[in-house]
């Protein structure tokens, strides 16, 4: 069953289309991303599940039921903000059991749930302090705890890791997917970071200009993407232009290959000249010039380095240059 | 209370007989100091800034050099007031505030010697008890007027002939009640006027001062005034503010004076005044001088001027009162007339009991309520006890 | 030997640079140097005057003298508990917290709009709207409500044009609020103080609101609340600090005037007036500095309430 449907949504502020004609299909259970510059449309997107904004045209159905006219408190959908949110006058207790108390159940329910909601976030003990007084991931975690109190049927994070600093933001991306498997809750999640949407998410929609791009498993977007802005928003993987496939492959369309499969030596399909290096830890980038276009390499640590102005033979794996439908390509 | 009182009382009248530096008035007047400063009611020193017709200090500081400022003060408490703080060469005292200020020592005795026109006073003022202690004189008599009744001539065919059209529920001639249409003055003097109503409807009371009433007249004219506070539905304060409730709350009848008549008559709103049978209170100001005046000389030259100038005539039609030198009314020395004058309550001088301050030793009976009581309990009934 | 300093160590050596320097190693004084002016202006004519007000409230007048006799005495504020005077410290603070609420109650939609939907050029009449009142005098202000609330006023003859005369006849008959006209009942003062005071509810509500992220309400929303829970449970409680800071404006601003109540009103004394008369009137300073204290410690209970009921907490 489908979690969340839209039907040539719509959104418009004036002239300007902050999601246009956008169709998708969501399934129960399911962790989707949706991944897009700021300004694409994918948090007005998450808005129009939750309620917060009304479709200019279209349809969606939540659970197959059309939610156009539902308010957002009638909608079984919990949102984590971007900014949490946090009520500051509550303690986190009384912030994570609001959606109980204003359901109307008795204190001590609502307690023991916001206790086992705390738990499940390893917050436990925290109850009585004041948002104000928890750190950023404390904060994450109790506006997680008190968006799935009352256990959604879908939950939304809009961009919830974005104010976390790196080593905290990869361990939240672990917790948050375990949960997600546990809890069994379908997840929609926003963000800009093409790497978390590809390690969290089981389906990733690319946004742009208020479209989505593409949509596919991480995979498929990261090794297939179907257009170069995909290819290039989505972990930079080099777009050689339909011109110069047209002569390697005999189609006049774009392709991308992957900085990782390009292999450097003597030969190649093609010649460049090396620009400039970049030490990765466990890789090296290589920056080149094959006649005005741009490719990146990524060679192994233990693999020999050309030096800067060199020129180099460039070659792959008929098998990793994958084409394009459309568009001429960076 | 009342032995203190007799105490401050006797003190006073020593502190005045004896030769007690602070208190001997001057032998003559000297040089002009140059300045003067005067605490007065609103429009009492004109100098032609609010209509250039009535002007009488331009003439005096030309004359003397002694430059009037005037600071204005709204009811007699606040000339006392004044008075206590200092500063001021002379206050435009009325009756119901020249005593206390006498009794507080803030004014000197006047030597009527140095003035030369006092002899144009209208005799029953010069020894009027207001300013007038055991012969001596505290001050010039300045200008004096009834407290009339003004009524609307569309709600009264005829002039009312009694106050109780302010002081009991009753039908007007136009067929509505008097209830909310009525008003009285702002002022614990007010309760006078109760007195003054139950001494000609209540004789039994044995009323013979409405300034001096003892416990059970007191709280006679405070039942009365109780009943009038279901009538009134504001009490007037400023002079303005009544003209305007004449004009847009539908007043109808108050206790008021000569001034508001007239502006009102002037802006063509229906409106007359009469003295009714019960008579009226009314009051008589005094020029008084400061017990330590910075410029009596100009101080002594203001007294003469009162009396000498175009000010008598002038004033009492721009204020709608009577002036204390008779020949003002006649003598053209200003814009005043004969008729104006009797217009003004010239002839009703007999009737008119003058504002004085109620006093515990009081002369009619052995004790009477003193002034500080009026003030609380006016308060009170005003607020609905 | 003579010792030479690198130039660049030396500065221009006038007497504001070095002073600067100072300051900088100092930044403690120039901080004591800033506050030392208005910490004065405080302490010594504020706080001056209030002490000085308090202990003439412990004095006594000589009630035929009108002179004040310096010897200490609580008479005068055993005069406050008279039946009389009680009635107006009554009255004038049943009056401050009925304008309070009311101007609460007015101020928060209006408030709520400029602080989360209006935009420039809305924003800017926002402000005008609001301000624009506090720009013209206070008096004429009230002698222009006199000319619209009197018997033959505005008012009057707006609802005669409408045939709704009765409501306002049936309004002027109740008990109490009602009287003459409005220009003389003490609904009259009311509707008058609530628009005086209005705008300085408006703005600390305005305050409050903005600094309350919209995603904070959509996130009630969220968890199920209906808007009326919404505002039951978030916007007012983080509200609150603006209300409880605009009502101390309207409470106390209401608890001494001595103008508004002269002008429009049943004659009825209210505690200024009172302030007003024994001090500028009747000359008695002693009663006048203790109905002058009755505000300030009715200020100081009120805060101290709101703070019990956690007012502040969401500060």
């Amino acid at each position: 069953m489908s979690a969340v449907t839209f039907n040539d949504v719509s959104r418009h502020f004036g002239a300007i289309k902050a999601v246009d004609a956008v169709s998708l299909d969501i399934a129960e259970g399911e962790f989707f991303a949706m991944l897009g510059p700021s300004g694409s449309g994918k948090t007005t997107c998450l808005r129009l599940i939750a309620g917060f904004e009304r479709p200019t045209a279209g349809d969606i159905r939540i659970f197959a039921q059309p939610v156009q006219d539902l308010p957002p408190y009638k909608r079984n959908v919990n949102t984590v903000f971007q900014d949490y949110a946090l009520f500051p006058h509550l303690n986190v207790r009384d912030n994570v059991a609001y959606a109980l108390m204003i359901a109307g159940q008795g204190r001590r329910e609502r307690y023991r749930a916001a206790q086992e909601a705390l738990e499940m976030v390893q917050l436990a003990g925290y109850d009585l302090r004041k948002p104000s007084e928890l750190s950023g991931g404390q904060r994450q975690r109790v506006a997680l705890a008190r968006a799935l109190v009352n256990k959604p049927r879908v939950l939304l994070l809009d961009e919830p890791l974005g104010a976390l600093d790196l080593k905290l933001r990869e361990q939240m991306q672990e917790e948050l997917k375990s949960l997600q498997r546990q809890l069994g809750i379908t997840f929609v999640f926003v963000t800009h970071d093409q790497g978390e949407a590809l390690s969290m998410a089981d389906r990733v929609a690319v946004f742009d200009h208020g479209k989505i791009i593409q949509t596919g498993t991480p995979e498929d977007i990261y090794f297939r993407p179907e257009v170069p802005f995909v290819a290039d928003f989505v972990g930079s993987s080099n777009v050689l232009p339909a011109a110069l496939v047209a002569q390697l492959a005999g189609e006049s369309r774009p392709a991308s290959i992957r900085p990782e499969r390009l292999i450097l030596g003597a030969e190649g399909r093609i010649r460049a000249r090396v620009t400039g290096l970049s030490f990765l830890g466990l890789a090296t980038r290589v920056s080149l010039d094959a006649q005005g276009t741009r490719l990146t390499a990524l060679l192994p640590q233990d693999a020999p380095r050309p030096a800067p102005g060199d020129e180099v033979g460039v070659g792959w794996n008929a098998d990793d240059l994958h084409l394009m439908t459309a568009g001429a390509g960076a | 209370m009342k032995p203190h009182f007799k105490t401050v009382l006797l003190a006073t009248v020593l502190a005045a007989l004896a030769p007690n530096p602070g208190l001997t008035q001057i032998s003559e007047i000297g040089e002009g100091e140059g300045a003067l400063s005067i605490v007065a009611w609103a429009g009492y020193v004109e100098r032609g800034e609010t209509d250039p017709k009535f002007d009488w200090v331009t003439s005096f500081e030309e004359k003397t050099g002694c430059m009037v400022s005037v600071k204005t003060a709204n009811t007699s408490d606040e000339m006392v007031a004044l008075m206590n703080q200092g500063g001021f060469d002379l206050v435009t005292a009325s009756g119901d505030a020249s005593l206390r200020m006498i009794a507080g020592k803030r004014v000197q005795p006047i030597n009527v010697d140095l003035i030369p026109s006092w002899s144009k006073v209208d005799d029953r003022l010069k020894n009027a008890p207001w300013h007038t202690v055991d012969g001596v004189h505290y001050g010039v008599p300045y200008m004096w007027g009834p407290n009339v009744l003004m009524y609307n001539t569309k709600a009264f065919d005829t002039a009312p002939q009694s106050w109780n059209v302010v002081f009991e529920e009753m039908t007007l001639a136009d067929g509505q009640s008097n209830e909310g249409r009525v008003q009285a003055y702002d002022g614990p003097i007010h309760i006078a006027d109760a007195a003054n109503y139950l001494m000609y409807h209540q004789p039994e009371l044995g009323i013979e001062d409405p300034y001096e009433l003892n416990e059970d007249q007191y709280q006679a004219a405070l039942d009365l005034l109780r009943a009038q506070r279901k009538l009134v539905s504001r009490y007037w304060h400023d002079a303005f503010i009544q003209i305007d409730d004449f004009k847009n709350e539908g007043m109808v009848a108050s206790g008021s004076w000569p001034f508001q008549v007239n502006l009102l008559k002037a802006d063509g709103v229906p409106v007359d005044s009469v003295i009714p049978q019960e008579g009226a209170t009314g009051w008589a100001d005094t020029t008084m001088l400061h017990a330590e005046a910075e410029h009596p000389n100009c101080a002594y030259k203001w007294m003469e001027h009162t009396l000498s100038s175009n000010l008598q005539s002038d004033l009492s039609v721009w204020f709608g009162a009577v002036p204390s030198v008779p020949a003002a009314c006649s003598d053209g020395s200003g814009m005043q007339t004969q008729q104006g004058c009797d217009a003004n309550g010239m002839q009703d001088f007999d009737k008119i009991r003058f504002w004085r301050t109620p006093v515990a030793d009081c002369d009619s009976q052995d004790e009477c309520v003193p002034y500080y009581r009026w003030v609380s309990d006016y308060i009170a009934v005003i607020g609905g006890r | 030997m003579t010792q030479v300093q690198p130039a660049h160590f030396t500065s221009a050596g006038g007497i504001g640079t070095r002073l600067s320097d100072i300051l900088w190693r100092h930044p403690r004084l120039l901080i004591a140097l800033l506050l030392l002016p208005p910490a004065l202006w405080l302490g010594v004519i504020y706080l001056g005057s209030l002490f000085a007000l308090l202990a003439q409230s412990f004095f006594s007048i000589d009630h035929f003298t009108g002179l004040v006799k310096y010897e200490f005495t609580l008479s005068t504020y055993a005069q406050l508990i008279r039946p009389s005077n009680f009635d107006i410290i009554l009255r004038t603070v049943v009056m401050a917290f009925c304008v309070s609420l009311t101007s609460a109650v007015i101020s928060f939609p209006i408030a709520y709009f400029a602080a989360r939907y209006a935009r420039g050029a809305w924003r800017a009449v926002f402000y005008l709207g609001i301000m624009m009142p506090l720009w013209s005098s206070y008096l004429v202000k009230i002698y222009a409500w006199k000319l619209i609330l009197a018997k033959e006023g505005i008012l009057t003859w707006a609802l005669q044009k409408l045939h709704l005369e009765w409501v306002l006849d049936a309004f002027l008959a109740l008990p109490v609020i009602g009287g003459n006209s409005l220009s003389v009942s003490t609904a009259g003062t009311f509707i008058v103080f609530v628009y005086v005071w209005l705008p300085f509810m408006i703005l600390p509500i305005q305050a409050a609101l903005e600094r309350v992220p919209p995603s904070m309400l959509e996130a009630s929303g969220d968890l199920g609340a209906t808007p009326a829970q919404t505002f039951r449970h978030v916007l007012l409680p983080l509200a609150l600090p603006g209300v409880v800071a605009g009502s101390i404006f309207t409470f106390s601003l209401t608890l001494g005037d001595y103008i508004i109540p002269q002008i429009i009103g049943t004659s009825r004394l209210f505690i200024g007036q009172a302030v007003y008369q024994h001090q500028g009137i009747a000359g008695n300073i002693p009663l006048a500095a203790a109905f002058a204290m009755v505000p300030i410690a009715i200020m100081g209970l009120y805060l101290w309430a709101a703070k019990r009921m956690g007012a502040f907490d969401a500060l």
